[in-house]
């Protein structure tokens, strides 16, 4: 073996990589060795660059940890690759998560929220901790990409992501809440918490709940369970949704559909859903036609979805109403991540 | 679910602490009666031993006063014995000064020999006075640590269900006020000749349809057989495929009985009536399964429009109508909804059984009290629990019925076998589409009584229940909402 100086990195790889094509080029005896020689010099350079991304791409920074019902409620930032920006997210860890691998329930909130109101208004820790489920919920929107008009509306926009991956300019490089949501979050998640990556459910409330059925819809067989509070089921049909997808995706309406749950719904084929929906009844929202919830549960009668939809009288919009059903909606995915 | 748990055991707590109370209060009650025991006692014994005093003490005094008096006696005689020897001296001074020697000597010598004879001095000796008896005082000091012997228990009447063939409980109380350390058993076999007149009776009628069980019980019901009244039945049962021992039961008193059983297994069950003659031939064998939980339907509580099948386990509504002269003037028949009940075996425990529906049949399926109003329908009173099905030509409808209120739920599968399960612990009565293991709606009540399966049509059509295998694990594997 000659021996010469140790190279920088750079240097060092490209000098296995000639060697690997010298090798692989000249005195290899035969051509299927070639082959593998080729192959593995692939791989190699493969595995070398998703290593990197993944080391500098999976750092999670601590923004707070407060212990709650037994376990910890705390917020991470990172830098998201989809996104193009530092995103929060709040995770709560039960008690069994300092023992043992738990499922995984993602929360989407709705208009004009971040990853606060869910914590500290939902009540959603103290059936979390009985069921032993890590529950993360995420922000809605990118923060802080300079965009211009991202803060002019509270219905578009920062804290509008509507969960699409935006196609049209000035959005398309940050708005991807979709893939952020479906891709990218549940990664980072398997990768640094005690998680059982086959055992995921999606809930959310308004907005959110429209991103929980189309991330279950559009992802048959991902997620062990689905429910919902008072979710815009038909986002084509409403003010909201076709402000936001006109915005978003631009004016042709065949690219709204594959984001509209009740359109998804019709087209559904995959493992069996029970989808649980609970729905204030005095919400100001429902009698303004932003929800539409008899569409999606006309078009899951017809196509023999199972959907519960409860309609709660005196109950609005709000966290309070999120509050009052929240432990039966831990409870319906407890039966089945638990199963 | 922590928070009730956290105040049941607040609950708990707040129990033990009073129990606690009660005890430390018993036993402050027991001691008192035991200081004022002992000090009775204890009086009893010091008055006894001063009265001894007095008497030992009188005793003595008569003793000294006696002795006394004897010394004083001698003393006199010694007394005495010294004057008249003064008087010899004197006398025998006299004579030696008369010079007579002779005569002096002669005196002198009967003189001495009485006078010694004469002051001999009797020693008086105090005797040694023997103790007073005080065996008594003994024998009451000891009395004082000793426990009273406790009364007689008395020996609580046989119950129904608890004697065997080869065993036999026997109950008896104790008075509150005794101690006891252990109790001892007597018994003996005792064989009496019946009389020459009697005969033993006929076997009681035993149906299948009329029993009714759950995992952890059998509730046996027959029919006397017998024109006149016998004094007990047995019931016998046997593990079906084991070869192990019969069990019976002895001394039921009523045509019914209750019996506790393994989960999961098949008995055989007979009866046999009793009276002075003996016990009768063994009644027909019916099996009984503990595997989930099994009942048929009251047929006596039928709308006379129900017809249930051969098998007992559908009903049908049938489109015509029935004569008035049909319409049974009964207590227990439904009058308006046409709804049967099913015969629940009492057991608090956990219950599933599952009601297969068709399309379009408007049904109500749930639990009442075996009291629920006859001439209401199932749902709008307080004694019943419902799911409704209403089919409208558009769709499908659904309402979830006590006291006349339903939550408002939509359901998109309509479900063609419901699954009903009840939780008397938990108070909770929960609706499922059985095939997707679907939770429909939960009620959450603590049933005060036990209640019976109820089953109507309200419009023509059919329903079948099937019962008697397990609830399936997701049923009541979580607590629902």
């Amino acid at each position: 073996m000659r021996h010469r100086a140790r190279p920088s990195r750079r240097g060092r790889d490209s000098a296995i990589e000639k060697r690997l094509i010298r090798v692989a080029q000249g005195s290899a005896k035969s051509a299927r060795r070639r082959l593998y020689l080729v192959l593995i010099m692939k791989h190699y350079l493969v595995t070398k660059k998703l290593l990197c991304v993944c080391r500098s791409k999976m750092a999670l920074t601590q923004v707070s940890s407060n212990k709650c019902a037994g376990g910890f409620q705390k917020v991470f930032e990172h830098d998201s690759t989809e996104l193009k920006c530092k995103m929060k997210f709040a995770v709560y860890l039960p008690p069994k998560a300092e023992t043992d691998k738990c499922p995984v329930m993602y929360w989407l909130s709705g208009l004009t929220c971040t990853e606060q109101n869910f914590i500290t208004k939902a009540g959603s820790q103290l059936a979390a901790a009985e069921h032993g489920i890590i529950v993360v919920a995420p922000d809605t929107s990118p923060r802080g990409c300079n965009i211009e008009g991202e803060d002019e509306s509270w219905d578009f926009g920062a804290g509008a992501g509507f969960y699409v991956d935006a196609t049209q300019d000035p959005w398309k490089s940050n708005y991807r809440m979709y893939s952020y949501i479906t891709e990218e979050l549940p990664k980072l998640i398997i990768a640094n918490f005690p998680t059982n990556p086959d055992r995921m459910s999606i809930c959310g409330h308004s907005m959110g709940g429209h991103g929980a059925l189309i991330c279950a819809l559009k992802n048959p067989g991902k997620y062990k369970a689905v429910s919902a509070f008072a979710p815009i089921c038909n986002p084509i049909q409403c003010p909201w949704g076709q402000k936001a997808f006109s915005g978003y995706l631009g004016p042709d309406k065949s690219t709204w559909e594959p984001y509209d749950a009740t359109v998804l719904a019709a087209s559904y084929s995959g493992p069996q859903l029970d989808i649980l929906i609970d729905q204030g009844r005095d919400d100001q929202f429902l009698s303004a036609g932003q929800l539409l919830p008899d569409n999606l549960i006309s078009t899951c009668s017809e196509k023999k979805i199972p959907v519960v939809f409860r309609l709660q009288p005196g109950y609005d919009h709000s966290y309070f109403f999120i509050y009052s059903f929240m432990n039966d909606h831990i409870k319906h995915h407890a039966k089945y991540l638990n199963a | 679910n922590l928070q009730n748990q956290l105040q049941g055991k607040v609950a708990e707590m707040e129990n033990f602490a009073g129990h606690l109370e009660e005890i430390f209060l018993t036993v402050e009650e027991n001691f008192g009666r035991q200081e004022q025991n002992l000090e009775q006692h204890y009086n009893e014994v010091l008055q006894t031993l001063s009265q001894r005093y007095d008497d030992g003490a009188s005793a003595l005094q008569e003793e000294k006063k006696k002795k006394l008096e004897s010394l004083y006696a001698q003393l006199l005689l010694c007394g005495q014995a010294l004057d008249r020897s003064k008087d010899l001296i004197e006398t025998a001074q006299e004579v030696h000064r008369n010079q007579d020697r002779r005569l002096f000597l002669k005196v002198m010598k009967s003189f001495l020999s009485g006078f010694l004879i004469n002051t001999r001095v009797q020693p008086v000796l105090l005797e040694r006075t023997p103790l007073a008896d005080l065996s008594d005082v003994k024998t009451m000091m000891d009395s004082i640590n000793v426990v009273p012997a406790p009364s007689a228990p008395v020996i609580n009447p046989q119950t129904p269900n608890s004697a065997s063939q080869t065993s036999l409980r026997v109950c008896w109380s104790l008075f509150s006020d005794d101690t006891v350390e252990f109790y001892e058993l007597y018994y003996r076999p005792v064989l009496e000749e019946p009389p020459a007149d009697s005969s033993i009776p006929s076997p009681p009628v035993v149906r299948q349809r009329d029993s009714s069980s759950c995992p952890e019980a059998a509730l046996i019901r027959w029919e006397s057989g017998n024109a006149n009244p016998v004094d007990s039945y047995t019931v016998e049962l046997r593990e079906a495929g084991s070869d192990g021992a019969a069990e019976s039961m002895v001394a039921v008193p009523a045509c019914q009985c209750l019996v506790q059983l393994q989960a999961g297994r098949r008995y055989l069950v007979s009866v046999r009536a009793v009276n002075i003659g003996g016990p009768s031939d063994r009644s027909d064998v019916i099996t009984v399964s503990t595997t989930g939980t099994f009942f048929h339907l009251l047929e006596d509580t039928a709308h006379p429009c129900l017809s249930i099948s051969e098998d007992g386990f559908s009903v049908f509504y049938g489109d015509e109508e029935l004569p008035i002269s049909a319409m049974a003037l009964d207590d227990t028949t439904f009058t308006r909804c046409v709804a049967v009940l099913g015969d629940l075996i009492p057991v608090r425990g956990r219950h599933y059984w599952e009601v297969e529906v068709d399309e379009d049949t408007e049904f109500r399926v749930g639990v009442a009290y075996e009291d629920t109003e006859r001439n209401s329908y199932l749902g709008t009173n307080r004694t019943s629990w419902c799911m409704r099905h209403i089919r409208t030509p558009s769709r499908h409808k659904y309402e979830f019925l006590h006291d006349g209120w339903s939550p408002d739920l939509r359901i998109t599968v309509h479900p063609v076998r419901v699954g009903v399960a009840l939780d008397y612990e938990r108070g909770t009565l929960s609706f499922f589409n059985a095939d997707l293991e679907q939770n429909l709606h939960t009620f959450h009540c603590r049933f005060q009584a036990y209640v019976l399966p109820c089953f109507s049509l309200d419009n023509p059509g059919a329903l079948t229940v099937h019962n008697g295998s397990g609830a399936p694990e997701h049923v009541f594997a979580i607590t629902f909402y």
